[in-house]
């Protein structure tokens, strides 16, 4: 059908998700999108991803002082560290499209919401995936899922949006969301 | 009936290729369509895949750029 309808390219999945062994993101396609309405500006939808991932790096570090293990404590820090450099890039894309210079403090004071990556909450991820908080593989495997969930939410609040400026934003976020699962993959070698 | 379309040639590749090729690639650069039904998709999907069940294709196949590869499963 697409074919006929002028697309040059189709390419069938053999298999279908049956076969795909990469992660997978859960839900209906309306999950986490009460965190946006899809007239948000650019400015808006910077401040989301920021307290989205905000919101994971605080999950992450209240795992740090919940788990026991030295090995997987440090592993807790450095998924930690990753939200950190993702939050810098979005702040400083936030503070080119106001104009307005506001400190990483300032900024989380006056403009991050309360909520988690992926638009589910800590205990929802928790609950779903039930993991062993003691066992880096499982921990790594925790946080591709969170990572794959937010990269299934930026793409499906692109595919909802408008503004060209704020479609090619979120496509930016879901493919630095693509690279942290790379990152995280790596992690489990 | 368009029987045109059963004879037309669509590509084929498994899921471990497919996953290379979307990994080397932007995700503005591909379509990835989950064609299945809307319960099948809440349990489970690909990161990042647009859901347009094959009965709603005719009707929403605009909604996709027709000239980037399209990947569907």
């Amino acid at each position: 059908m697409l074919t006929d309808r002028g697309f040059q390219k189709v390419i069938n999945m053999a298999g279908g998700i049956k076969a795909w062994n990469g992660n997978r993101a859960i839900g209906p396609e309306d999950t986490g999108l009460y965190l946006f309405t899809g007239a948000e500006t650019l400015p808006q939808v910077l401040i989301v991803a920021y307290s989205l991932e905000k919101g994971l790096q605080d999950f992450y570090l209240s795992m740090t002082e919940r788990v026991i293990g030295e090995a997987v404590k440090n592993l807790f820090e450095k998924l930690a560290g990753i939200e950190t450099i993702h939050q810098e890039r979005l702040i400083t894309e936030y503070r080119r499209e106001t104009g307005t210079y506001l400190s990483q403090e300032e900024f989380e004071t006056t403009q991050v919401l309360g909520a988690m990556e992926g638009g589910l909450t800590t205990e929802q991820y928790l609950e779903l995936y039930e993991p062993d908080l003691e066992n880096e593989t499982e921990v790594v495997s925790l946080a591709m899922a969170i990572e794959a969930q937010a990269l299934d939410l930026y793409q499906r609040t692109a595919d909802r949006t408008n503004a060209e400026d704020v479609r090619l934003a979120l496509m930016r976020i879901a493919n630095e969301e693509r690279a942290h699962l790379k990152q995280l993959a790596g992690l489990l070698d | 009936m368009r029987w045109l379309q059963f004879f037309r040639k669509v590509n084929s590749m498994d899921a471990l290729a497919a996953r290379a090729f979307m990994d080397g690639l932007d995700g503005a650069e591909y379509n990835l369509v989950d064609v299945r039904q809307p319960g099948e998709y809440q349990k489970g999907h690909l990161p990042g895949a647009m859901l347009i069940p094959m009965g709603d294709l005719e009707e929403r196949h605009a909604d996709l750029d027709p000239t980037l590869p399209t990947f569907i499963y």
